[in-house]
C-alpha cells in the first residue's frame, strides 16, 4: 500500500518536475563522467557540461562550455551560461578525488568554486541544484555513535584539507538554502563508492599489493555500489527531492574481514608508526598526512542510509556485494 | 598383486589390475581388495604425476603444493574464525562461538559466579539492564551478557555498553565490538534498544569503573539520567543488578596520570600486580562473583512525554541507584568472602 503510493508519487513528482536542461560540473570526476553518460541517453534532455577543459572523450551531444571556477569572474561567467542555455537544474560535483599538492588551489576550486556555483545559480533563478558531498565529511571519530545520522555535525579530520573545504562548502550551502527558499538544494552524501568502474584513491589503496591497515584497529566499513549512487544522483537531477541524505549500502563489515575474505594481504602497523613512515610525501609539500586518510581506517564513521532509501529506493547492492563486485572486476582475489 | 614395481607397469598393466579386481572381488576378502585398491592408486600417481612434480621429479618432498598450501591459508588466514557477515554493531556470531569457551570457563571455573532473579526479566526486549560498574576492564558487562544468555527462557543475549576509552583502546576495541560490545551513546542505546534488543548499562560510567578500592561496591551517581530518559522515550523496563566480585578482579590501589598521556589512557591504574609484572598483571584475581536482578521498573505507562520531565527523570533515576546499591549489598552478604 506504502509502496503504491510512493510509487504514485513518485511518477507525480517526474512529470511534473522533470527538467528539459541539466547542467554538470566536474566531467572529469567519477560521479560527474559517469553521471553525464547517463543523462545524455534521456529521451527530451539536454545535457550541459561545465569544466576547465574539455574531457577526452565526451559524449557529442553534451554542449561544453569552458569555465575555470578559480576565476574571480566565474560565477558571472557561469551565469550567463546558464541562462544562454536555460538550464533547470545543476548538479555540482567539481570537487577533488585526491588530495593535491597545492592546498592553496584546492581551496580555490573547492570552496570558491562552489560559492561562485551557488551565486551563479542564484542569478540564473534555477529550480534545482545537486551538491555532490560523502559521508567523509562527519570524520572519523572514536566517539562517533556507531550510525550517524544526516544531522549530526560534520567534524571532519583535523588534517584533512580537502575535506574541511567541503564542510565549508556545505555551511554555505545551508545558508543559502535559507535565503532562497524557492531552490530545491539536494545535498548527497555518499560514502566509499566502489564498484567495477572504480577508480580514485580508495580503489588504489585496496589493489595495493600489501594493504597497510592500523595495528589493533578493526573498523565497520560500509560501502556503497557506483551504481546505486548514480542511481540517488540520478533521480536528485530529475525529480524533487530537497535535503540531505546520506547515499549508502545496506550493511557494515569490519575492515579485515573485508580484506580476509578477498585473500588480500594485510599489513599491520602500529599507528605512530603507520603515520611516520608514509608522512614522508606530505613532509615534501604534497598533499595530507597519512593520518587523514589512515584516521578513517581506524575509528567509526559509518552512516545512518534510512532516509536516503527512503527517498531513493533500497541500494541494489550491501556492503559485501559492493566489495565482491570491485573485487571481482578488479581480479583481486588472491586464493584460487 | 600387493606387490606391484609400479614405475615400469604401463597401461594394460593397469587394465590388469582392474579386470583382477573386479574378478577377485566377489570372491576375496576386504583386506586383498583394500590392497588392490591402494596398489592402484600408488600406480596411478606415478603415471600420472601432478601438474607440479613433473619437472621435478627427483624432489621428495611436495614443495610446490606445500607453498600452494601456506599461500591459500596465509591468504585466508582467519577466515574460517569469523562469518561473513556481522550485525550492524559489529557482533560476529563465529567469533562469539569461539570465544564461548573461555567466557563458559570464567563463568562456570574462574568466577564461580551465581546469579539470581532472571526469572524477572522479560521475556521479549526492548528491555535495559542497569548495572553497577567495576573492575577497570568490562568483565563486568561479558559476564553479566553471559549469565542472562544462560539462563533466559529465549537465550536472549544482552548488548554491554562500553565507555569511551575502551573504544580507542587498540585491539580491545575489536574484539569487544565482536562479541557484542556498543559504545556507549544515547544514539547507539536507541538504536537497539528501538530494534527490540537487550542492552545493560553502566550509568556511573569511567567514575564507577576506576573507583578505588577503598571506594568499593559504594554506587556513585548515575550520570544526568540519561539511561533513565531513554527507557522513557522506548518504553522499555528498567531493570537493577547489583553485581558483586567485579571489584576484586583488578583491586585499583591509587591511580596515577604519570605515562598515562604517552600510552592514550586517561590515567594509568595501580593494582597489586599491574604494572608491575607488566602483562602478567593484567591477569584478572579469581574472586567469587554473585549477581542480583531486581525488580523491573516499568517506564511504558508513563508515555515518552515524561522523557522530558526532570523531576520524575531524577526521582526515577535515584530510586533506581538505591535499588542497585541494595542488590549490591545482598549480593555481598551472600558471598562467605571475596574469593568463596
Amino acid at each position: 500500500m506504502v509502496r503504491s503510493a510512493d510509487v504514485a508519487r513518485q511518477r507525480r513528482a517526474v512529470s511534473e518536475s522533470a527538467p528539459g536542461v541539466v547542467a554538470l560540473t566536474g566531467l572529469a570526476t567519477s560521479i560527474g563522467s559517469e553521471l553525464t553518460r547517463r543523462l545524455v541517453e534521456r529521451p527530451g534532455l539536454r545535457v550541459v557540461g561545465i569544466d576547465l577543459r574539455r574531457p577526452y572523450r565526451l559524449d557529442g551531444r553534451v554542449r561544453f562550455h569552458s569555465i575555470d571556477l578559480t576565476d574571480p569572474t566565474a560565477d558571472s561567467r557561469l551565469a550567463e551560461v546558464l541562462r544562454a542555455e536555460r538550464v533547470e537544474a545543476l548538479v555540482h560535483t567539481a570537487f577533488r578525488t585526491r588530495s593535491s599538492s597545492d592546498l592553496e588551489l584546492d581551496h580555490e576550486l573547492e570552496t570558491v568554486g562552489s560559492l561562485h556555483v551557488m551565486h551563479a545559480c542564484a542569478a540564473a533563478k534555477l529550480g534545482r541544484i545537486v551538491i555532490a558531498s560523502s559521508t567523509m565529511l562527519y570524520g572519523p571519530r572514536p566517539d562517533n555513535p556507531n550510525f550517524l545520522s544526516e544531522g549530526h555535525p560534520l567534524r571532519g579530520h583535523p588534517d584533512a584539507h580537502s575535506i574541511a573545504n567541503r564542510i565549508e562548502v556545505e555551511s554555505f550551502v545551508a545558508g543559502w538554502r535559507e535565503r532562497h527558499p524557492e531552490t530545491e538544494v539536494s545535498v548527497l552524501r555518499p560514502c566509499w563508492a566502489l564498484g567495477p568502474g572504480a577508480s580514485g584513491p580508495i580503489a588504489s589503496y585496496f589493489a595495493l599489493p600489501l594493504v597497510p591497515v592500523v595495528m589493533g584497529y578493526d573498523p565497520l566499513v560500509q560501502l556503497v555500489h557506483e551504481s546505486d549512487c548514480l542511481h540517488a544522483f540520478e533521480r536528485a537531477a530529475l525529480e524533487s527531492h530537497p535535503g540531505v541524505f546520506n547515499v549508502v549500502g545496506s550493511g557494515v563489515l569490519p575492515l579485515s574481514t573485508l580484506l580476509r575474505s578477498a585473500g588480500r594481504r594485510m599489513l599491520p602497523l602500529p599507528s605512530p608508526l603507520l603515520y611516520r613512515l608514509l608522512d614522508l610525501p606530505s613532509r615534501a609539500g604534497r598533499g595530507d598526512p597519512p593520518a587523514a586518510f589512515y584516521d578513517y581506517l581506524r575509528y567509526l564513521w559509518v552512516a545512518d542510509g534510512r532516509r536516503g532509501w527512503d527517498e531513493f529506493g533500497e541500494p541494489h547492492y550491501s556492503t559485501s556485494e559492493v566489495w565482491m563486485s570491485f573485487v571481482g572486476s578488479r581480479r583481486l582475489r588472491r586464493y584460487r | 598383486m600387493t606387490k606391484r614395481s609400479g614405475v615400469r607397469a604401463d597401461f594394460e598393466r593397469q587394465v590388469e589390475v582392474l579386470v583382477s579386481l573386479s574378478e577377485d572381488a566377489y570372491g576375496d576378502t576386504l583386506d586383498q581388495l583394500s590392497a588392490a585398491l591402494d596398489g592402484l592408486r600408488r600406480e596411478i600417481r606415478q603415471r600420472f604425476p601432478s601438474h607440479d612434480t613433473r619437472h621435478s621429479p627427483r624432489s621428495r618432498v611436495d614443495w610446490q603444493g606445500l607453498w600452494d598450501t601456506l599461500r591459500r591459508r596465509v591468504s585466508t588466514l582467519g577466515m574460517s574464525e569469523r562469518s561473513a557477515q556481522v550485525d550492524e554493531f559489529g557482533l560476529d556470531p563465529v567469533v562469539l562461538d569461539r570465544a564461548r569457551w573461555l567466557f563458559d570457563g570464567l563463568y562456570d571455573r574462574y568466577f564461580r559466579l551465581e546469579i539470581g532473579g532472571v526469572d524477572r526479566l522479560p521475556e521479549r526486549g526492548p528491555c535495559l539492564l542497569v548495572a553497577n560498574h567495576s573492575g577497570v576492564l568490562p568483565y563486568d558487562g561479558l559476564m553479566l551478557s553471559h549469565a542472562i544468555e544462560r539462563h533466559h527462557p529465549r537465550r536472549e543475549r544482552p548488548r554491554f555498553l562500553l565507555a569511551d576509552w575502551l573504544v580507542t583502546l587498540p585491539f580491545a576495541q575489536p574484539f569487544l565490538a565482536r562479541v557484542g560490545g556498543v559504545r556507549a551513546c544515547p544514539e547507539n542505546a536507541r538504536r537497539l534498544l528501538d530494534a527490540g534488543h537487550f542492552v545493560i548499562a553502566f550509568p556511573e560510567g569511567v567514575k564507577g569503573a576506576t573507583k578505588v578500592f577503598r571506594e568499593r561496591y559504594r554506587v556513585k551517581r548515575f550520570g544526568r539520567g540519561g539511561v533513565v530518559r531513554l527507557a522513557l522515550e522506548t518504553g522499555a523496563p528498567l531493570v537493577p543488578v547489583g553485581v558483586a566480585g567485579a571489584e576484586e578482579v583488578h583491586p585499583l590501589l591509587f591511580k596515577t596520570e604519570l605515562l598515562a598521556r604517552p600510552l592514550g589512557l586517561p590515567f594509568l591504574p595501580v593494582t597489586p600486580t599491574f604494572p608491575w609484572l607488566g602483562p602478567l598483571g593484567l591477569v584478572p584475581a579469581p574472586s567469587k562473583w554473585v549477581i542480583h536482578l531486581g525488580e523491573p521498573i516499568a517506564t511504558r505507562h508513563l508515555g515518552p512525554d515524561a522523557a522530558r520531565d526532570e523531576l520524575l527523570i531524577s526521582r526515577i533515576n535515584e530510586e533506581l541507584r538505591q535499588s542497585v546499591q541494595q542488590l549490591v549489598d545482598r549480593a555481598r552478604r551472600d558471598r562467605k568472602s571475596v574469593f568463596e
